[in-house]
């Protein structure tokens, strides 16, 4: 990835939209339906964006949307680049330096995932309060050097006051919702029972594919984060039977109701922050 | 992965020129199983430098063939010489194999390695039955754009190891009175072998046995649809706290005393494939 993109993928979207977003979203596997609730304004296809490729996957469009939600700008990813589709670090996170670029403060986040904390049940609503890298990735990529970075990592990426603010709202509205810690793993393929039993014992209450490289990235961009797991199925080791890629899409797509609220609950609370 | 396609169906039509038989099972002679080739009936024999896309033999340690031809009956490809990570090989390239045996009518994958002990109760020198697998090498050969035609986007791998060889195995070594444990194979990239702190590491996340190789050919053979049945020479024990310098020569004594019983369990459990 280099700089030259991103700087024309920005002036490609500020000649149709000049907004300033309050956050930037990522609507990752069977989360896409939040678009419908966007006010949408503008709409750029990953094709037509420089430095962004097509999606692969199944549930994983591929466009950038610019519009309101209750009338607060932000944008959103529709359709994410993992890591095990052959996308690299630079690609897999372009998203997210666009989000900075167009002044977006802050990162929403969502992914599926599979619950290893015996607690959990599919349906479930994951708070990520932190996660564990084990995708083996490089996300610092050397050649992106001209892009701003605001430092190291911070130790506590996720940020505290809107992971209360998201339980809060779960709850509100009747979900089950945890706050926890996210594995990441490479994939593509789901994890043998040793490897849930792995990501148990150390200290991981649900494991993906995913997220870790665009949080790490937003982190150091100075961005505020909130990372939203929905647990698609619960990884038993000692009962797994199977897992299907169409499952999981229809389990995250029930939670569809509480990511809504949390989203149309920091956007306001950011736009509050914004006007005092 | 799309370019595999192709690439198999090149190293098939070689093979073909020369072998029309459709094997039952894919063997990949690792450590503990190269005097098995001598129980081969050979009908085809083929350097890796004959046919397309395999790695060349020059850069191997091993001989470096492909054979085909009957054992105890049944009919074989057998892998003499196999790739590693560590050597610098692609996942892809070293899973190639894998993906001919399938195409070529295989649905048996049958693999063996050398291995460090973790678990206090294994001792030097015993056979480990494969029973589940943690990845931990940092890759995996099914990273990139799905081909359908291989496989599916996202394998289950709720049973990587089929548990109806696991057992045969298992009885052949009570009938045959021979040490075999049942436990779960950790990968690692290597080369070097792992710290203290690493086998301490590797033992917590629940592996009984460490290695680097075996993993990424049963990922393609998951994968693949294919069965698999693996089994492990413990060469060395990896006791954190008595730990002693490896002792490669040692370690070579330690596999060819083992290899009469490896050659048993794996005759019987191909015996078991002939019979049904």
């Amino acid at each position: 990835m280099d700089g030259q993109l991103i700087d024309e993928a920005i002036d490609l979207v500020r000649s149709r939209w000049t907004a300033i977003p309050l956050v930037g979203i990522i609507l990752g596997t069977g989360l896409g339906e939040l678009v419908e609730d966007i006010e949408v304004e503008e709409i750029f296809e990953f094709d037509e964006l420089p430095g962004f490729v097509p999606a692969t996957v199944l549930g994983h469009r591929g466009r950038l949307v610019c519009g309101r939600l209750d009338g607060k700008p932000l944008v959103a990813l529709d359709g994410r680049l993992h890591h095990y589709e052959g996308h690299d670090a630079g690609q897999i996170t372009l998203g997210v330096h666009l989000f900075h670029r167009l002044g977006a403060g802050g990162l929403i986040v969502s992914n599926a995932s599979g619950g290893v904390n015996p607690e959990l049940a599919a349906g479930d609503l994951l708070v990520m309060e932190s996660h564990i890298n084990l995708m083996f990735l490089q996300v610092e990529d050397p050649s992106s050097s001209n892009l701003e970075r605001a430092g190291r990592i911070l130790a506590d990426p996720y940020h505290r006051p809107w992971i209360e603010m998201a339980l809060g709202v779960a709850f509100e509205k009747g979900f089950r919702a945890t706050a926890g810690t996210y594995v990441a793993m490479t994939g593509p393929n789901y994890e043998t029972r040793a490897e849930y039993r792995m990501v148990r014992r150390i200290g991981g209450d649900v494991v993906g594919m995913s997220t870790v490289p665009e949080v790490i990235v937003a982190s150091r961009l100075g961005m505020k984060v909130l990372g939203l797991s929905a647990v698609t199925n619960v990884a038993d080791p000692e009962a797994t039977d199977g897992t299907t890629a169409g499952e999981v899409i229809e389990v995250a797509r029930s939670l569809q109701p509480a990511m809504r609220a949390i989203v149309a609950a920091i956007v306001t609370d950011e736009a509050q922050a914004d006007s005092s | 992965m799309l370019e595999l396609h192709g690439q198999i169906e090149e190293a098939v039509g070689v093979i073909r020129s020369r072998w029309e038989s459709q094997p039952h099972a894919g063997i990949i002679l690792g450590t503990g199983l190269g005097s098995l080739v001598e129980q081969i009936e050979v009908q085809a024999s083929f350097d890796y430098g004959e046919i397309p896309h395999f790695p060349q033999s020059t850069a191997i340690s091993h001989a470096g063939r492909l054979l085909c031809g009957t054992l105890e009956g049944l009919p074989v490809v057998a892998m003499e010489g196999r790739m590693h990570m560590y050597e610098g090989y692609p996942l892809k390239q070293i899973t190639l194999p894998v993906r001919v045996m399938k195409a070529l009518g295989a649905d048996l994958l049958v693999v063996s390695n050398a291995c460090g002990g973790l678990n206090p109760d294994y001792q030097c020198g015993d056979i480990m039955v494969i029973d589940d697998q943690i990845n931990l090498m940092g890759d995996n050969p099914l990273i990139g754009v799905n081909d359908d035609r291989l496989g599916p986007r996202f394998p289950d791998m709720c049973e990587p190891y089929d548990q109806r060889l696991v057992e045969r195995a298992l009885e052949v070594a009570g009938r045959e009175g021979i040490t075999a444990h049942k436990g779960v194979y950790v990968a690692v990239a290597g080369p070097n072998l792992e710290t203290r702190a690493e086998y301490r590491f590797l033992r917590t996340i629940g592996a009984d046995v460490v290695g680097m190789s075996t993993v990424p050919e049963v990922l393609v053979a998951v994968h693949s649809g294919m069965r698999s049945v693996g089994f492990s020479i413990i060469t060395d024990m990896c006791l954190p706290d008595e730990l002693t310098p490896a002792d490669v020569s040692e370690i070579i004594a330690v596999a060819n005393e083992a290899e009469p019983r490896l050659r048993t369990l794996v005759l019987g459990v191909l015996a078991g494939e002939r019979t049904g």
